[in-house]
């Protein structure tokens, strides 16, 4: 039994855009390919082999011969083609993640399926990952957003029973192709609150308690040493957005002598209590062409001294205060968001030619006001969409691609380094450029990186098996009791 | 002819419900809309989803009709008594299906909660005013004062804690165990399990509305305390019970009757707290992972899912509406003063 905060929109993949979900259509259904368990690297899943041509826009996938989905019907071609021209028919949220890239898909027989591409893209394996590319079953309305279909795909597990917001019930899929699941029954209760959840554990009404407990409670958890805490890397990562276009942060030396004055260790032990990791770049610690380009210019932080002389040069002092807003969004990234406004205004004020006022807007206003650009300074977060460099770079430095961020940075040779890495395929020749486009991002500042989160799993002693992906899905098909 | 001066009073006060529904839609349609952002923004704003999806599934979802079309629609679809579909996280589920799932868990425990709070109310209010001056009476006094300024969360918490993590006896959130499938026929757990016979549903339901009842009773009984005490004392004070005590009538029988004389006010705020915990008892809730109507809405202000809101504060309004109205009936049916 499992115990999350979070909720299932959709248990469709054409609409469902977020993390939680995801994971259950991870659990429920497979892809062509996936990520080998514990690292980035990609593995046959239901496709067992594949080609591409030589600028990667035509990708040819042979499909294993004894996919079945959970009811016993046949996994064939046709159904991954059907799949994803649904996907692109309704255009729901994450329908992006297809139409952006594929031009068409096609079935020449029962078990090949090939993709034409609109542009070369080195990473689509990455994309197969997620779950719009996922086959699901026939049942699934073809035209419309099936929003509690519980036929699934091909996946370890099948779904029994659902009522929404309250419990979810899997069961192995008995005609599974792969390994069987481990455990045979899961099921999935959904909390309000992370103290109730974390009482809930205590009281043995959950075996584990999932995504997510507040740093306060993984803490005591961790003291008490009753329950084993699994601490897990995660790609997910927290920056401030700078914006680039009106003074006072439109001069490149304000963004940089704030970039110099903050602190990323006080923020991690303080704000979030050690349950996360200083971030020194935008692409995070452990993806490939993560370099730590903050810390190589500006040092570990705090460099005062430094941010002393940039501002000065930008002709502030004690006498003439730089004046910024710093905005946050209460709830939205959890409890401890105004704590982070407070620490960062605390750590720009240290310099003594820095008055920060501080200010807080509710999500859905938020969102407006970054688009708008309408904030000087403001904290986001980033989970990403498929594990490649391309997710963390372009979507913030390209232009107009992040126009939702509101920094407006636009530097034409950023733009046009991150294409060509799009365009490439080898990976070497790739990681250059993404090493150069962080140079660029610590010498622009657009955006202040500053902690990578990680993830908790607090389970029963008894329990083992807790094995979760890069891409941060829990895959409950290797959990198990050891006696 | 009292009957027909109360059909028609009836009538009346039933057909004011209709304004006032339709100055509620009103406010809220325009509230919602003068706040920046949108449903479409709240699910994917902070994604590099391209423009112009953005805009498509702003169409999708009708946002980009002008404010009057949306208006009307919307009125009119209320009259079909169609409460339209949600706009964000999923995009396009029937309103009506959120409620008629989360509208019973929160009537559960607003009945549970609600009788609860009268009982306690009553019990402590009662034993105070019979015993007015002496220590037992400050005491309950205290009591009122105390329960009503505890803090949901932190009392709901100790609970937990207490008969969950400690004693074992109590599960902690939930309406029910997991992997008890009840069949559902009005959504009221424990009138479904009696209603299908499934007595492992009955009991598990019981035993996980203990705890959130409780502590919504709890809080809520100090307000019942001090009414029923100085209400008693009132009467108690009264002519009439003088003649009683003379006449040799026994105590509980007195306390009886100045009870059902104590009443009337009373009423009134049982109606009234009735009618707010409808809407949902946003902190019990949370606490307590109870998926009532309290926590939907905040999670759709959230998502400025603007049809689910407008749907939900109509329908929790209608409902009260027609709670107020019975209210009003049962008022008027008691205390002749009433005019109709």
């Amino acid at each position: 039994m499992i115990g999350v905060t979070d909720k299932i929109s959709d248990l469709d993949p054409a609409n469902s855009y977020d993390f939680f979900t995801w994971e259950i259509h991870q659990n429920t259904m497979d892809g062509l390919v996936r990520y080998k368990i514990g690292t980035t690297d990609i593995e046959p899943a239901i496709a067992e082999k594949w080609e591409v041509n030589n600028n990667a826009t035509v990708w040819t996938f042979h499909l294993r011969k004894d996919v079945k989905y959970a009811d016993g019907t046949p996994l064939k071609a046709e159904n991954v083609v059907w799949s994803i021209n649904r996907v692109m028919r309704i255009n729901g949220d994450p329908a992006w993640l297809v139409t952006d890239f594929v031009k068409k898909v096609t079935a020449p027989d029962d078990y090949t399926v090939v993709f034409t591409l609109k542009h070369p893209t080195a990473y689509f394996l990455s994309l197969l990952c997620t779950p719009p590319y996922f086959p699901v079953s026939p049942k699934y309305n073809p035209d419309q957003i099936d929003h509690d279909q519980t036929a699934g795909g091909a996946g370890p597990y099948m779904i029994t029973h659902w009522v929404r917001d309250q419990e979810l019930d899997l069961e192995a899929n008995p005609y599974y192709y792969g390994n069987k699941p481990k455990t045979e029954k899961i099921v999935i209760r959904f909390y309000q609150s992370a103290s109730t959840m974390r009482l809930a554990l205590q009281n043995g009404e959950i075996n584990i308690a999932w995504r997510t407990l507040t740093p306060t409670d993984i803490k005591s958890l961790k003291e008490e040493g009753k329950y084993p805490v699994i601490e897990v890397p995660s790609a997910y990562i927290r920056y401030a957005c700078l914006q680039t276009v009106a003074p006072p942060t439109n001069n490149k030396l304000v963004r940089q002598a704030l970039a110099a004055a903050v602190d990323r260790k006080a923020i991690a032990n303080i704000v979030f209590q050690g349950t996360v990791e200083p971030l020194y770049t935008m692409i995070p610690i452990g993806m490939w062409s993560h370099e730590d380009v903050f810390k190589e210019k500006y040092g570990e932080g705090p460099n005062l001294d430094l941010a002393k002389q940039l501002l000065q040069q930008a002709g502030y002092s004690t006498s003439h205060k730089l004046q910024i807003q710093l905005w946050y969004t209460p709830t939205h990234y959890g409890d401890t968001e105004a704590d982070l406004a407070q620490l960062l205004k605390e750590q720009w004020e240290a310099t003594g030619m820095v008055e920060v006022t501080i200010k807080s807007a509710e999500w859905g206003t938020y969102l407006d006001y970054a688009r708008n650009a309408e904030m000087q300074i403001s904290l986001f977060g980033w989970y990403p969409d498929y594990l490649d460099p391309d997710d963390y770079t372009t979507p913030f430095l390209e232009s107009p691609a992040n126009n939702w961020a509101g920094t407006r940075y636009n530097n034409s040779h950023m733009n046009e380094i991150l294409q060509e890495a799009q365009s490439l395929s080898d990976q070497s020749k790739r990681e250059a450029l993404y090493k150069e486009a962080q140079q660029i991002l610590a010498e622009d500042v657009p955006y202040i990186p500053l902690i990578q989160g990680k993830l908790y799993v607090v389970t029963d002693p008894g329990i083992k098996g807790v094995s979760i992906g890069p891409d941060m899905v829990f895959h409950y098909d290797l959990l198990y009791w050891s006696s | 002819m009292a009957s027909r001066g109360l059909g028609r009073y009836i009538i009346i006060r039933g057909l004011l419900i209709i304004p006032m529904i339709l100055i509620l839609y009103t406010v809220v349609f325009f509230f919602l809309r003068v706040l920046p952002g949108n449903p479409v923004m709240a699910v994917v704003g902070a994604k590099n989803i391209p423009p112009e999806q953005l805009k498509a599934l702003e169409h999708m979802a009708g946002l980009d009709k002008p404010y009057w079309v949306q208006y009307f629609d919307y009125l009119v679809k209320l009259l079909h008594g169609n409460f339209g579909v949600t706009l964000a996280f999923p995009m396009g589920k029937p309103v009506w299906e959120y409620i008629a799932l989360r509208f019973p868990a929160t009537l559960e425990l607003t009945i549970w909660g609600f009788t609860f709070s009268v009982l306690f109310g009553l019990l402590t209010g009662v034993i105070g005013a019979t015993r007015k001056g002496k220590p037992v009476d400050t005491g309950m006094r205290f009591y009122s004062i105390f329960v009503y300024t505890l803090f949901i969360p932190w009392f709901g918490m100790m609970l937990q804690y207490f008969f969950g993590v400690i004693l074992h006896v109590l599960p902690t959130s939930g309406r029910i165990d997991p992997g008890l499938h009840l069949h559902t026929i009005t959504g009221l757990y424990v009138l479904d399990s009696i209603l299908t016979g499934n007595w492992d549903a009955l009991v598990s339901s019981l035993r996980h509305i203990i705890l959130p009842s409780l502590t919504l009773g709890i809080v809520l009984s100090g307000a019942y305390t001090r009414l029923v005490r100085n209400n008693m004392v009132d009467v108690l004070s009264q002519d009439f019970i003088r003649s009683y005590h003379a006449r040799g009538v026994k105590g509980w029988k007195i306390t009886w009757y100045a009870l059902k004389n104590a009443f009337i006010p009373v009423i009134t705020l049982m109606g009234l707290q009735f009618a707010i915990l409808l809407g949902g008892a946003v902190l019990t809730e949370t606490t307590f992972s109870w998926p009532g109507m309290g926590t939907f809405l905040m999670e759709r202000i959230d998502y400025r899912d603007y049809t689910s809101i407008q749907g939900t504060v109509i329908f929790i309004a209608i409902f009260i509406g027609f709670i107020s109205l019975i209210v009003d009936i049962i008022y008027a049916l008691l205390d002749p003063r009433v005019k109709y």
